[in-house]
C-alpha cells in the first residue's frame, strides 16, 4: 500500500490529526487490536475489506436480521442481488468494527441516519463513523475526534475528459489538472473526487455541496480544503489523506478534530456517567421521580 | 435531434457514454435499485447530456430525480415530456 503521491512515505506530512494507512480486515475476529491501537493513538482508524470476506453466511437468515435491526426492511427492499450483498456486507463490517472498539456486541449497535442520510451509531456519540463501498471493496472510518468521511474508487476508473472536470473541479483545480502530463490527469482527478466525497460525507452534505465550490491542492503536499480561487478554506482542525491500496483502489479520508481531545475509553457502557446513573437511580428509588406525585 | 428527446436515444447515450446496457423498463427503476449507479455515473451522464443538447444542466435539480427517465425528462427542457408521460 502507498499514498498516492510519489513523494509519499511513512513521513508524509498531513495537517491536523494523524491518519494511518487503512488496515486490511479479513475475518470476523481479525485485526481489531490494530484498529483499537490506531483509534487510541491517532483518534481515527481506517479499515478495508473484500466484499467476499464479509458476506453474511445466510443472506436471509435470522442472524443477519438481528444484526441489521432497523435496516432489515430497507435491506429486503433492495431488488438487485449485487447491491443487497454490498449493503449487508458493509453493515456487517461496520458493526463488527464499531463493536470491537466499543466493546459491544455488534447486534446491540443501531445504525441510524441523519436528515441528509449521514449514518451514525445511535446512542454512541463518542464515535463517528463513515462507510464506503465500491465493486468488491468495503471501507470504514471510525474516529473519536469529531467527524470522519471516507470514500473509495478504483484508481483506474475513467473520469477525466469531455467536460467532466467542469462539474467536479474548481477553476484552480482545472488549471492544475491541465498543467499535468496527460497520463497523470485521470488519477489526479480520481484523487480529487475521493477527497471531495470524503469531505462531503464528513460534513453530511453529499452532492448537495457542489464539488465546484470547494477544492484541494495538488498531490504531494498536505491536503486542505481550498476555495474556488485556490486560497485555503480550512485549517489544522481538518486532516485529509489519500492512499492507493495494493488492490488498485484509491481511498481518501477526511477527519475533523472538534477539539474535545481524544477519548481514551470508548467502551459502550462506560459512556454512561456513573454518578449521573446513581443520582437517577436513587431519585427513582426514593419515589421523587417525575412519574410519582 | 438531441438524444435525450427520446427514450431510445437516451438508452443509446447510456450505452455509448457510460457503458450501461439497459432496457427501457430500467429507465423507470429507482436509482438506488440499479446495479451500477453512483454519483460518478450521474456526473458523467450530466456531462454527456450537456454535450448532446448544447445546454448547461442544473445539477441540483437532477439530484432530485428518482429514476433515469426523470433525469432525461428534466434535462429535456421542452416541458411536454414529463417522466410520467406515455412510454
Amino acid at each position: 500500500m502507498s499514498t498516492l503521491s510519489t513523494l509519499a512515505g511513512p513521513g508524509y506530512p498531513t495537517r491536523g490529526p494523524a491518519l494511518r494507512e487503512p488496515i486490511a480486515v479479513v475475518g470476523r475476529n481479525d485485526a481489531w487490536d490494530q484498529v483499537r491501537t490506531d483509534l487510541a493513538e491517532c483518534g481515527t482508524a481506517l479499515l478495508h475489506a473484500r466484499l467476499a470476506d464479509w458476506e453474511p453466511d445466510e443472506p436471509d437468515g435470522p442472524a443477519l436480521r438481528q444484526l441489521l435491526g432497523r435496516d432489515w426492511s430497507r435491506y429486503l427492499d433492495i431488488a438487485h442481488p449485487e447491491i443487497r450483498r454490498r449493503y449487508a456486507a458493509s453493515r456487517l463490517l461496520l458493526k463488527y468494527a464499531a463493536g470491537a472498539v466499543l466493546a459491544a456486541d455488534p447486534d446491540e449497535l443501531e445504525l441510524s441516519y441523519g436528515p441528509t442520510g449521514r449514518p451514525y451509531l445511535r446512542g454512541c456519540d463518542q464515535i463517528d463513523i463513515s462507510l464506503s463501498h465500491t465493486e468488491d471493496l468495503l471501507l470504514v472510518g471510525l474516529t473519536t475526534l469529531g467527524l470522519v468521511g471516507v470514500d473509495a474508487e478504483r484508481a483506474d476508473r475513467r473520469l477525466y475528459g469531455k467536460g467532466m472536470g467542469r462539474h467536479v473541479c474548481t477553476p484552480y483545480e482545472l488549471i492544475s489538472l491541465a498543467n499535468l502530463a496527460e497520463p497523470q490527469r485521470n488519477p489526479a482527478l480520481i484523487r480529487l473526487w475521493t477527497l471531495k466525497e470524503a469531505y462531503s460525507k464528513a460534513i453530511g452534505q453529499g452532492m448537495q455541496f457542489r464539488f465546484t465550490e470547494f477544492g484541494f491542492g495538488p498531490d504531494g503536499k498536505p491536503a486542505r480544503v481550498h476555495r474556488p480561487d485556490g486560497t485555503p478554506g480550512t485549517g489544522d482542525e481538518w486532516a485529509f489523506r489519500t492512499f492507493l491500496l495494493s488492490n488498485g483502489y484509491c481511498v481518501s479520508v477526511a477527519v475533523y478534530d472538534a477539539g474535545f481531545g481524544r477519548a481514551m475509553d470508548t467502551r459502550f457502557l462506560t459512556m454512561l456517567d456513573e454518578e449521573c446513573v446513581e443520582a437517577i437511580t436513587s431519585t427513582l428509588a426514593s419515589g421523587e421521580g417525575p412519574g410519582r406525585r | 435531434m438531441s438524444l435525450i428527446e427520446s427514450r431510445d436515444g437516451f438508452l443509446r447515450m447510456l450505452r455509448d457514454e457510460l457503458g450501461m446496457d439497459l432496457a427501457e423498463e430500467d429507465l423507470f427503476t429507482g436509482l438506488d435499485r440499479l446495479a451500477v449507479w453512483d454519483s460518478m455515473y450521474l456526473l458523467r451522464l450530466i456531462t454527456a447530456m450537456e454535450e448532446d443538447s448544447g445546454r448547461r444542466i442544473e445539477v441540483r435539480r437532477i439530484l432530485e430525480a428518482g429514476c433515469l427517465d426523470e433525469i432525461r425528462a428534466w434535462a429535456d427542457t421542452r416541458g411536454d415530456r414529463g417522466a410520467g408521460g406515455a412510454r
